[in-house]
Order: structure tokens, then sequence, then C-alpha cells
């Protein structure tokens, strides 16, 4: 039986309200629609839901399950957008993120705090906003993270030097067969970087099928039993670990209460640590075993570590596990090329409500939903779009882009 | 002989659809009916609101509602559905604009026309009475016209506001609509042009007979609101120009993304926006995406009343690059908004807007130094409005009226 490392995401961005042109120049806010006659924040609405479904039964759970047993461990990504919103729409989940946090069973890894694509454009504003996203962790839960995980699992070689120069243990990516050919995502690899920063994999066949078809009843396995799950899992030996990554989401909102998911969660817990050998970890776990740290004695022995050479930037999403959910179309690339050539001059107005609007607009969401990609990969981005269709996603972000051009005047 | 009873056969009428043949068509009656000038209007669908200058006709069948939603096994409705219930057939609730009529599936265009007709020729007995002469506007209402004088023997004018020529843009367009735009001309006793570009048109595309052929150029009513021209309404710290029509090829919209990107290159802080809808509008979005004009290039979508006047108040510059324009009234539009306006020489409002500055759609380069030069030159700007303001005072529906008024008599009189 192997090892298991959870990591679950938590994010929510600030979607676009419906702004228009004629709205540039005016103060309008572009998220809440503040300024504009009859605009509901939608962010609050979304927000409130996804809570009420997910967040606080899971996050409820997941701390009960950390008091009844003292070795079950995983860890967790919440984006600094995430937070503010926690903050602002459902305060009652804080004392349970601190609670989580003192356990000491439970890490929080680092990201960027804007959930960015900045690792692709801009090193300087990437290593700006993990840098913000540790603090506001520290500042409102006490904890500072030291293993890295990027916006949707974005990986390359080049990203893996930036978190390496940013200090941090390891950090977490996608398995991708035509970057593994043949080797196994079960063990920890390390990148091509000037001091080999270790890489965790995640396993996707056994993340999705809880993730994306544990309610899928065409699926051959469903419905998905704990004593089935396990026995995909044992498969593995001892010595490896599956890392089971996901959004946090998936418990109560992609899959619904009624599916059983919360159910399952609990009992696999309990019957995993019902054999004494089983153990859950989390990455700093591996990346840097605590009781070893001083001595530098039996830390992960990187010289018997393969190395994970990525050249092109992969991901968590879509069929190809590529970037191009949020970078392939003339919208997303002119937007994105637009946004990051403004990056001095924004910085330089010394105006923190623009530069917290321009970085707010930087978030991956905002591209992924102008995404133009169809069939199964189409299907998943309409779910989660909260507009029409990528045309209108395209449309709000210009008018947002000319309004910083405009406030930069 | 001055005061005539006239027939009118519409299609839409405000406020359903703010199409631009509606609009001319209240613009016209309410002008002839200050003339004297007695009507009766006729539409295909139920018109509830009340209008005083005229007498408004429903032309619609009393079948035409009992027969939607009912199981017909014959054809020639069955063919609207599979399961042979009615369901879009035509609706006497509602109008339906001549752009989306245009769209619609052949079997289903031909019937919602000669249906119109049908209905319209059943009533001619009590038309005929109060009839001097019948004034058809445009395709739609041209075959009800050919049956009504088959049976009256009221001479028939056929008000040409735009082509199929105009709207198929540099396509081929529809051969039925252009077969019954002709069939109609040909039948008609007096065709009334809203220019002379459509004139040429209609004499060169058409095959129509010059002598056949009266123009009367469109006008425009007043404002509703008082112009409010200035930067104090959005976008104040950048130069503004707008597009303003349907995103169809007809409209050039496509030269409009040309000259941002050309204009740019000088002027990089200028805002371009493109307000309307159309089956264009997507292929824009990514020509303006590729082009790296993300930010410079925005989309309003269709804009209603108030906010096409803020738009046309804030313009600092409205360009219509037609490829081929009948009219043009929101050029019309833009200059009692005071904002300076470059036409297509390829539209009819060129012809009576002197003061705008008319070139060539295709000369992107004189469109482009056009545009830059209103952008960075006030004296100049301001001369260009204040000319169109003068403009202005002959672009009335009374001239309008006038010339429909002797092309009625021309008709009667069978000159």
């Amino acid at each position: 039986m192997p090892k298991v490392c959870f990591y679950f995401q938590l994010h929510q961005p600030y979607r676009l309200a419906d702004i228009s042109v004629f709205d540039v120049g005016t103060g309008t806010d572009y998220f809440s629609g503040v300024g504009k006659k009859n605009q509901a924040d939608d962010n609050k609405e979304i927000f409130l839901k996804v809570a009420e479904k997910s967040y606080r039964p899971m996050l409820t759970l997941l701390l009960k399950l950390v008091k009844k047993h003292s070795d079950f461990y995983f860890s967790m990504s919440l984006s600094g957008v995430f937070l503010e919103q926690v903050e602002a729409y459902a305060p009652d989940l804080i004392p349970i993120l601190k609670k989580l946090a003192k356990s000491r069973q439970v890490e929080f890894l680092a990201e960027t705090y804007y959930h960015s694509l900045a690792a692709l454009y801009s090193p300087t504003e990437f290593k700006k906003q993990v840098q913000q996203h540790s603090d506001i962790l520290f500042n409102l839960l006490g904890a500072r993270p030291s293993a890295f995980r990027n916006t949707e699992l974005i990986f390359n070689n080049d990203i893996a030097q930036l978190v390496e120069e940013l200090g941090y243990a390891g950090m977490l990516t996608e398995g991708v067969d035509r970057y593994l050919w043949g080797r196994k995502r079960t063990v920890p690899y390390i990148a091509k970087t000037k001091y080999q920063l270790p890489v965790l994999l995640k396993h996707a066949q056994l993340s999705d099928d809880v993730a994306f078809r544990f309610s899928e009843k065409s699926w051959p396995a469903w419905p998905l039993t704990v004593k089935q799950y396990l026995e995909w899992i044992e498969v593995y030996p001892e010595e490896e670990i599956v890392n089971l990554f996901m959004d946090f989401e998936t418990f109560g909102e992609h899959q619904w209460a009624d599916t059983g998911i919360f159910t399952f969660f609990e009992a696999f817990v309990a019957a995993f640590l019902q054999k004494k050998w089983n153990r859950f970890v989390t990455p700093t776990q591996i990346f840097t075993p605590v009781c070893d740290r001083k001595i530098k004695k039996n830390c992960l022995d990187k010289s018997k570590l393969d190395t994970y050479d990525v050249v092109e930037p992969i991901s968590w999403a879509d069929v190809d596990r590529d970037i191009t959910a949020w970078r392939d179309n003339p919208y997303q690339i002119d937007t994105l090329e637009i946004m990051y050539d403004m990056e001095s001059r924004v910085l330089l107005s010394n105006d923190a409500e623009l530069v917290n609007d321009w970085r707010r607009l930087q978030t991956s969401d905002h591209f992924y939903y102008m995404c133009t990609k169809w069939a199964a990969d189409g299907d998943v981005h309409a779910y989660f779009s909260p507009y029409s269709d990528p045309h209108e996603a395209y449309r709000r972000f210009t008018i947002a882009l000319a309004d910083l051009q405009e406030r930069l005047l | 002989m001055n005061n005539q009873n006239v027939f009118m056969i519409g299609w839409e009428y405000p406020p359903h659809n703010s199409g631009g043949l509606g609009v001319a068509c209240k613009g016209l009656t309410e002008a002839l009916s200050q003339d004297q000038t007695t009507i009766q209007f006729a539409l295909p669908y139920h018109f509830s609101q009340g209008v005083d200058h005229m007498k408004i006709i429903s032309c619609v069948d009393p079948t035409w509602e009992e027969r939607l939603g009912q199981k017909v096994l014959y054809p020639p409705f069955a063919s609207y559905s599979s399961d042979g219930v009615i369901r879009s057939f035509v609706t006497a609730k509602d109008s339906l604009s001549p752009e989306k009529l245009r769209l619609l599936p052949h079997s289903e265009l031909e019937q919602r026309v000669q249906e119109y007709a049908r209905v319209i020729g059943s009533r001619s007995g009590s038309i005929e009475k109060h009839t001097d002469v019948i004034h058809a506007h445009d395709w739609m209402s041209f075959p009800a016209a050919q049956t009504l004088k088959k049976k009256t023997g009221k001479p028939f004018i056929a008000h040409v506001h735009s082509t199929e020529y105009d709207r198929a843009g540099l396509n081929q367009g529809n051969h039925f609509i252009s077969h019954i735009e002709h069939e109609g001309m040909t039948q008609a006793d007096r065709v009334i042009a809203v220019s002379y570009y459509t004139k040429s048109l209609l004499v060169n595309k058409y095959g129509i007979d010059a002598q056949k052929i009266d123009v009367a150029h469109n006008g425009a009513s007043s404002p509703e609101s008082q112009p409010n021209p200035g930067n104090h309404h959005f976008a104040q710290k950048r130069p503004v120009v707008v597009f303003m029509g349907r995103l169809t090829l007809h409209k050039g919209v496509q030269y409009f993304i040309q000259l941002a990107q050309s204009v740019l290159a000088s002027i990089p802080n200028a805002l371009f926006i493109v307000a309307g809808s159309g089956d264009m509008y997507h292929e824009l979005l990514l020509t303006s995406a590729t082009r790296h004009l993300s930010a410079s290039v925005l989309f309003s979508g269709f804009v209603r009343s108030e906010q096409r006047d803020t738009l046309l108040d804030r313009a600092d510059v409205f360009v219509m690059p037609s490829i081929s324009e009948p009219f043009g009234l929101v050029a019309v539009e833009a200059a009692q908004r005071h904002t300076p306006v470059i036409i297509s020489k390829n539209a009819g409002v060129s012809e009576v807007l002197h003061g705008a500055v008319a070139l060539d759609f295709w000369d992107l380069d004189k469109m482009t130094t056009a545009i830059k030069e209103l952008i960075l030159d006030p004296n100049h700007s301001r001369k260009v409005v204040s000319n169109q303001l003068n403009d202005l005072e002959h672009i009335t529906w009374g001239n309008a009226a006038t010339k429909v008024k002797q092309s009625y008599l021309r008709a009667i009189l069978g000159k």
C-alpha cells in the first residue's frame, strides 16, 4: 500500500460585472459593478452558493476527520482572491481554517495571490504575487507555506527555476504521459533546475475518478465504493505515493451531497487508516522529512530521482494537459499580452486600487472563459463560465482593459 | 387633385422594431398628413398603439392565429415541423423585421409575403372606394400592391428604401428577393428611390427605366433629446471614433477595424467603438484580437435610444464606411448631435449632407487621414459640424413629402 497525498484547491475569481463601453473612465467597479444601476454582485452570490454547498460542509468534515484521526494529513491551497472573498462573504469559515492550520495535520501550499498566469509572462510580477500570497496566509491563518503549486498546476523548467529561487522545498504538477514516457507518476521527480527542485505528480486517473467520474452513471465503476477505490490504490507498493489532487469544490459542488461524496470521503479516510502501514502525507513531508531537516540526513535523496524535463508548459486542464485552456486563440493571446505590457506603467502609477484591479484581471479564469475549444473540453469550460459564450467573456474583458488604459492616461 | 387618398402598404412601424424602414414610414406619413394627404396604412400584424395622423389597418387573417399550434396534415403548412404542428407560421401578434424576414427559409419567407398579399387582396373592395393611389414600401409589400393594383386598377408606387444589392454587400444576395423587387418595380407605375445613388442602382442593376424613377431623399425628425456634445460622458481622456449600424458586410464595418489600426499607429490613445449587432460580430471580434486591438476597439452591442444619443454625443468622429447604403439616416443623427461625420460616397446621405467628409469606402489612406484631421484639428472639426448643421435645415420629411406627392400626381396622371 502506497502513501496517499491529498491536495485540494480552493479558488474563486472575481468575475466581471456587466460593464459596458459607457463605463469607461467613470470609476465603475469591474467586478461588483458598483457604480452601475441595478447591478447585483454576482461574485457574492456565487460565493455564498458554493460556500453553502461545498466550503462549509467539507471544511467542517475535514476538521472533524483531523480531530478524529491524528494520522490524517492533507494539503490544500487557497488563492488570495479566495481568501479575500471568504473574509468578505463567509467570514464564519475563517475560524475553521484557523483550526485546521493549528492542527499541524494540514499543509497550506503557496501559489500566486491572484491565481494568475504571471509565471508565463513576468517573473518579477510572479514573485510579488507569491510573496503577497504567503503574507495573507500568515496574517490570516498563521501559516507560512513551504511547498508550491502554480495556478492550475502549470509547470515547465523555467517556472520550476523561479519557484526554486523563491526558496520553496518543492512543487506540485500534473503527470503528463508525453513527458513521462512510461515512467511512474507515483514517485517524486526532480525538475531541471539549478538545485534539482523536487516535484510531485498528480495521479490523474485516481484523482479524476473522484473529481469527475464519481457521479457519472455511465461509468462502469459507478457507484464507486470505498472498497473498490482502496483496491485501485493498493496496487502501488509502499514506497510510492499516490497524489490525489483536485478542486475542493469536488465535494458538494461538482459532486452534490446527494451523490454520497461526503460519506464516501469520510469512510475512505477511516478505512485507509485502519491498516497500520497506510500513511497520509503532505508534500513537504516528502520534500523535506521534518525530523531530518537539521542534520540533513535521510533527506530526500535527489541523486536517486529521475528528472521531469518539461520545456513547453503543462497543466492539469483539459484532455491535452497543456495551457491551451487559457492561451490558445487570439482573444486570449492578445488580452494577456496587452495586460502584461502594462506592467511597468501600472506599477509606476502608485495607485493601489489600479494595481489591485490590474492584478484581479490577471486571474486565469478570465482567459479560461474566453476559450473556444469544443467537445468535452468545451463542455467543462461552459460549465464554469458565468458568461453566455467566450465572445462575451472577451468583449467584457476588453472594456476593462480599455478602462485601465484610460486610468493610466 | 392635390389632396390624395393613399393606401400605403408597410411592414413595420414604430415602436415595433427599430429598423430604418419603420422610422422612415413614420416620418414620411406624418409629413404627408400635414400636407393634407389622407393615409390608410397596412401592417401585417396587430397594431394597438394610437396613431393620430393616419388610419392603421392590421391586415391579418384571423386563421393565422388559429392555425398556430394546430395540427394540420396537408401542405404547405405541414412542412414547418416534423409533427405537423405549426409553430413558425405568420404570427399576427408580432412584427418581424425585414432583416430577420430575409434570413427565413425560402419557403417560409415566400409564404409570409404571399399571405400578406392575399389578405390585402381580399379587402380590395373596401380599399378601392377610398384610394387614389397605392404606395408600397420595399419588397415585402410589393406583391400585395401588385395584387391590389390588379383588382382595383389604382396606380401603384414602389418605394425603394433599400435593395437586395445593398443588403448582400459583395455577396450574391437572395435571388428570390431581387426577383420580387424587379417584378414589383416593373409592375409599378412609378418608383421612388431614397437617393440618386439608389436610383442609379435601380437603373444599372435592375434595368428599371430611369424616367420612371423619382428621388425623394429621406428626412430626419428632430432629436428626442437635446444634443449634448462633448467628452463629459465617458472615456474623457481619449478621442473616440464611432461606428454605428448593423454588423454586416455592406455596412463596411470590417473597414472600420482596419481604419482603427491605421489611426492608432499615430494616435495610440484613440478609442474605437463599434455599436450594433449582426452576422459579422464574431468575425470582427477575432479580427480585432488578431490585430492587437483588444484594448482599443470596443464593442457595445446593439444600443438603444438613450445610449445611442450618448454615444453620438460623445463621438469625436463618426464613420460610415458603407459599401452600399441607400440613404444612411444615422449619419444625419450624428450630425444633429454635433459630431463630424465621414461617409462613404456610396451612401445616399452624402447627396444631402454636403458638409460631411465624403470618401470612397475602399480608400483607407484618405479615410485614415480624414479621421486624424478631425481628431487633431479642432477648427476643422468645428467647421465640419457647423456645415453639417446648415445642411440639416433641408433634410426634412416635409421636403420628402413634397417629392412623394409629385410622384403620386405623375402616377395618377399617368405621366
